[in-house]
């Protein structure tokens, strides 16, 4: 397998954006991207297209990457939809990576977009409640609900369990709403308190409105090839792919003691890069619920089972901490366009280890970081799909 | 009316009969799974699986209510796990006569199945579904 670098990254900014179609919201994150890496569209040898909804809420039921490519002058090339639910666009960069670091291609591009607003919210819950398998969905499975019962995560026990508190629950979005405040493409720029977090109205009982991530629109992109090529390239940035696990959930019975998804999917990244947890200076991770980053730092090696809210308070997650997670505001306060989120974490995290976050550059520069991912519900108490890519520099 | 997955529930055609979910137990493993497979998900042997009658009773596992709705369906209402006699834990809902309110559910408390349209709404009226209410209620018992 030969070395991968990310040579351009670019992203549309996230949020309701009704006039625009996938085409039109895919192509300044392409084009940003490709002006990045310094490439042109037929430097490029194949290119995977993340997206998860276009298909129930545009109609766009088929060769959605070939339709947002041609508009963005990118034809004749090995193209390939990926559908990974919440993360869809993780799945194209996985595509990309294997190509290049195969030898199969030199330069490939990935791609994720998202088109939520359409004008009918209640149209759009549905087909999110459809990238749960069809036997849940069509039971009134809600993905916010998932988040407050769902065995994996359970919310409301883990109240029990550690005496966790809805203000609890409310601090990774303060911190993150802090961080997306900073960033020109966040969709809420407004930073939050406890207080008007726990306060506004409740959507799934425990979870509050301030605390999911909202109805969003957006794309992103990366240009990825050979380090040597990047060398030969002259490319500003020396990003290297160092792993990018993609692993499916499994059945569980209850209480039966497998380790959970996003652990092993996280653990087999660590091994596959030669680090640890320890080693990390950054993290953007899967919160579209907000109390969901604190089960994460469990689940991803930073705390002990049920010390979440201690990283925030002792200020090692914050922007100024020793570990920073979700510079870019996460999924709460960048927004969350469930085809695009994969991309757009890795965007934020190449920003990062440049040097280019402006406002929220986190100091020093990052240098090893994680983007960890996941999406959809299996029938069996597991997502569908875990997602950890470890990037050095 | 029409039952949403014919293949998930078994509706008695005969008096005293209950309703029920049908699942799959592995020969092999003695794992017990909703829906039906044809491998069994732990030990992934190929049929092994035979057709079980489930899920008439079960315990509460978590419940919620839900402020927000998909089309279909009607905000609020529960959303609950259930963790069946036979094993699987599942999702569910709760059945219309139950008030949706803070307290009428407790977690652990013993349920039983139900069969009631999807929703009373234009588009899940005709669509009969299993649901779970508290074992207790409508046997005499206070609810």
């Amino acid at each position: 397998m030969r070395e991968v670098a990310i040579i351009g990254v670019g992203a549309h900014p996230t949020g309701r954006f009704l006039d625009k179609s996938l085409k039109e919201l895919a192509y300044p994150a392409i084009w940003d991207a490709l002006n990045d890496a310094g490439v042109t569209p037929v430097e490029i040898n194949v290119a995977y297209v993340g997206n998860s909804l276009g298909g129930l809420l545009t109609g766009q039921e088929g060769v959605r990457g070939q339709v947002v490519l041609q508009h963005s002058g990118i034809t004749g090339i090995p193209i390939v939809n990926v559908e990974n639910a919440c993360a869809s666009a993780m799945t194209a960069l996985r595509g990309a990576w294997l190509e290049v670091a195969s030898g199969a291609a030199d330069v490939a591009l990935a791609v994720g977009v998202e088109k939520m607003n359409v004008g009918d919210s209640a149209r759009t819950i549905g087909a999110l409640s459809a990238v749960s398998e069809l036997d849940l969905a069509d039971m009134g499975l809600q993905f916010t609900t998932s988040y407050a019962i769902h065995p994996k995560i359970n919310l409301k026990a883990r109240m029990q369990e550690y005496g966790w508190t809805r203000a609890d629950f409310a601090k990774p979005a303060v911190k993150n709403s802090y961080n997306g405040s900073l960033n020109p493409l966040a969709q809420h720029r407004r930073k939050l308190t406890i207080e008007e977090i726990v306060q506004s109205r409740i959507v799934v009982d425990p979870l509050t409105l301030l605390m999911c991530s909202s109805i969003s629109d957006g794309a992103a992109a990366a240009v990825v090839c050979s380090m040597d090529l990047a060398a030969r390239l002259g490319s500003k940035s020396k990003v290297r792919i160092a792993s990018c696990v993609l692993q499916s959930g499994v059945y569980r019975l209850p209480d039966d003691g497998r380790p959970d998804s996003a652990t092993t999917s996280a653990f087999a990244a660590y091994e596959k890069a030669g680090i640890g947890p320890n080693d990390l200076d950054a993290i953007e991770l899967h919160d579209a619920m907000a109390p969901a980053e604190l089960m994460l730092y469990e689940r991803l090696g930073l705390c002990a089972p049920g010390d979440g809210p201690k990283l925030i308070d002792d200020r090692i997650t914050t922007l100024d901490g020793r570990l920073p997670v979700n510079p870019s505001g996460g999924l709460c306060s960048r927004g969350h366009p469930v085809g695009a989120t994969g991309l757009l974490q890795i965007c934020e995290l190449v920003w990062q280890m440049r040097g280019e976050a402006g406002a929220r550059q986190i100091e020093p520069r990052p240098k090893v970081t994680l983007a960890q991912n996941q999406g959809g519900l299996l029938l069996g108490q597991d997502s569908a799909v875990y997602g950890a890519t470890i990037l050095k520099s | 009316m029409k039952v949403l997955n014919p293949a998930n529930l078994r509706i008695p055609t005969e008096r005293g009969q209950t309703p029920c979910l049908l699942g799959s137990r592995c020969r092999e493993c003695g794992n017990v799974v909703f829906p039906k497979m044809p491998v069994c998900p732990d030990c992934h042997r190929n049929a092994t699986m035979e057709e079980v009658e489930l899920g008439r009773t079960g315990k509460l596992y978590s419940h919620t209510i839900a402020h927000v709705a998909p089309n279909g369906f009607v905000a609020p209402y529960f959303q609950i796990f259930v963790d069946l006699a036979e094993g699987p834990r599942i999702f569910s809902l709760v059945g219309a006569e139950c008030p949706v309110e803070v307290g009428v559910l407790e977690d652990g408390m013993e349920m039983r199945l139900i069969v009631e349209q999807v929703a009373d709404t234009p588009e899940r009226k005709d669509q009969l579904t299993y649901k779970y209410i508290p074992a207790d209620r409508g046997n005499g018992s206070p609810a």
